[in-house]
């Protein structure tokens, strides 16, 4: 059983993925934004991934800069980001070395298969 | 032979400029074959004669005088002294003179000897291109788009003044200096210096070089930088023109429609990942034989997400390609077939044909359901190959995806997973206003050929932009 913080500005896909996560018998976390995120990541909750969200709110590449300053926390967390957006190479540069992302719309089997590669790796 | 042995009239005979010496009435007392043969004249009309009634006084002429009465009896001798004169025998003449007095012993009223040289071809030369250059520069002052010329050893010859004017810099300031060394070094970037170093000896011009910005009195500002060499018919010498185009405005608008489409597609994502969300929730509290149904909902409204991004990128203009358009579909399937159907191969085999971007939808939904039909039930291995063909039959359109698998094995029966998929084909194939030429089993695989109307936007509408 892992513990995967869900980041998701948008409250209904967030908790779908929780719920999903959840059947799968792992724990979440949840956070809407960077901020409280951040808040998780440094407590000293055991965490073992972040599933977030790239464009939080009003910022555009917000999960990528969540992303890299969780790595410079917890350099040994697992990080799984999702957009609707095209995935540029300017995004690119920005994903934390290694990580995967899951596009928009996602159903449940392809988030299962991308949490289960990401706690496998 | 010794130099000093050599006589002195063999020289004056041999040298290419025309010379005449005259005696203090400057009469003439001798000439040499040059000037002989540049004036068109000889030893009989000319030896003992004024030089002001030589050839029926063709050199009586205002600036001779002025030399030969004014200034040598004043000078030892005069050098560069130019005369132009209209010569009825050879037309009009640019002459330089050189003049010298020279005294034989004994003569104390001593001789003149004029050295005339025919400057008159490189003097029009030497207008011809002042002329072209003062073209050439009024030229470069009408283009409203700053440029530079630039010597071989990249320093500016001249600058335009439009870019004296943008970049508010003083013309002393820009000449002989490298462009790399002007305002606060904007232009100082290795790979632009690399590119430049190519466009002369190479002959290969800088196309749409982007450099981005602050620059003072302009603030932010993007400039496409183009270069090609230009020559001068006759010269050897070339030169590079350098034009800097502002397209600050034109990367302000493209930015704007990039991020406009990335916001549209964030909130039309987010909504479909909220219905592919709702259909998860139900999902989880109905019967066991229905979840696969779900699960296909979910996958058709994936591939329409899909189909939206695979659209934006075959996008040209108001048409979408269809060639990178079915190359992207089956690049995206290709990406999906992971575990133990890793082995299956997906071809494209395409024409570069455009369709309208309202019926490209239901086109990538056909495809896809085709594929995906052939992917689940042809390759029992996980291994063998799939192909998606376009082609352009009459005024028809044939889709063929065809695979290598093991077949239909009973065509009449089939399950309601099947049945539903073939469904949604036949729908797509109506919407599109086309038919199933075939579908069954040919060879090794299974076949499936569709025609569908040349759905071709008409030549006029097509605003073709490059994807």
């Amino acid at each position: 059983m892992a513990v995967i913080l869900v980041v998701e500005d948008e409250v209904f896909t967030r908790q779908v993925a929780e719920m999903m996560i959840q059947d799968w018998g792992h724990d979440t976390l949840s956070a809407s934004d960077a901020d409280e995120a951040l808040l998780f990541l440094r407590s000293g909750r055991h965490i073992d991934a972040l599933f977030t969200d790239i464009y939080l709110k009003n910022s555009v590449l917000g999960g990528c800069e969540l992303a890299r300053q969780a790595i410079e926390l917890r350099p040994q967390l697992r990080v799984l980001y999702t957009t609707g957006n095209f995935v540029t190479d300017k995004m690119k540069a920005l994903f934390v070395e290694g990580m995967k992302c899951l596009h928009k719309p996602y159903t449940q089997d392809q988030l299962q298969d991308s949490v289960e590669a990401l706690l496998a790796a | 032979m010794a130099v000093s042995d050599i006589a002195a009239s063999d020289i004056v005979e041999t040298v290419p400029s025309a010379l005449i010496v005259l005696d203090r009435n400057l009469n003439i007392t001798s000439a040499n074959r040059a000037f002989y043969q540049t004036f068109r004249t000889s030893a009989d009309e000319t030896e003992g004669c004024l030089i002001y009634d030589l050839g029926n006084r063709l050199w009586d002429i205002p600036a001779l005088r002025i030399l030969l009465e004014s200034v040598i009896p004043h000078r030892a001798s005069v050098e560069g002294f130019e005369v132009e004169h209209d010569f009825p025998t050879i037309g009009r003449r640019t002459m330089l003179v050189n003049a010298r007095k020279i005294f034989r012993p004994g003569d104390h009223d001593g001789s003149i000897l004029l050295a005339i040289e025919d400057v008159s071809e490189e003097r029009a030369a030497r207008q011809e291109s002042k002329r072209n250059w003062q073209l050439t520069q009024s030229i470069v002052d009408t283009i409203r788009d700053p440029l530079v010329v630039l010597e071989s050893d990249m320093t500016i010859v001249t600058a335009s003044r439009a870019f004296l004017t943008i970049f508010g810099i003083t013309e002393a300031e820009t000449h002989g200096r490298r462009v790399s060394e002007l305002g606060q070094h904007q232009w100082d970037v290795p790979a632009l210096r690399h590119l430049m170093e190519k466009v002369l000896p190479e002959n290969k011009p800088i196309e749409s070089f982007e450099i981005e910005d602050n620059f003072p009195g302009l603030g932010r500002r993007v400039f496409n930088l183009n270069a090609r060499k230009i020559s001068q018919p006759g010269n050897n010498a070339h030169r590079m023109l350098l034009v800097f185009e502002d397209i600050t405005d034109r990367k302000q608008r493209e930015r704007d429609a990039v991020s406009l489409t990335n916001e549209i597609s964030h909130r039309i994502k987010n909504n479909l990942q909220i219905i592919v969300g709702l259909i998860a929730y139900e999902a989880k509290w109905t019967a066991t034989p229905c979840i696969q149904g779900y699960k296909a909902m979910q996958a058709r409204i994936g591939a329409i997400a899909q189909l939206y991004d695979l659209i934006s990128q075959s996008s040209r203009g108001r048409t979408v390609a269809v060639d990178a358009y079915l190359r992207e579909i089956a690049s995206a399937m290709s990406a999906s077939l992971i575990g133990d159907m890793s082995g299956v191969e997906i071809e494209v085999k395409a024409e570069p044909l455009e369709i309208d971007p309202d019926r490209a939808v239901p086109f990538g939904l056909l495809v896809n359901e085709l594929a995906t039909n052939a992917i689940k039930h042809a390759f029992p291995r996980g291994t063998g190959r799939l192909m998606l063909s376009v082609e352009r039959v009459g005024d028809q359109i044939e889709l063929i995806v065809a695979d290598d698998g093991v077949g239909i094995k009973d065509e009449g029966v089939a399950r309601v997973p099947e049945k539903r998929g073939s469904d949604y084909v036949a729908i797509f194939v109506r919407q599109l206003g086309g038919t199933i030429a075939t579908s069954g089993s040919e060879g090794n695989g299974t076949i499936v050929r569709i025609r569908l109307p040349l759905l071709l936007v008409p030549p006029g509408g097509a605003e073709r932009v490059a994807a």
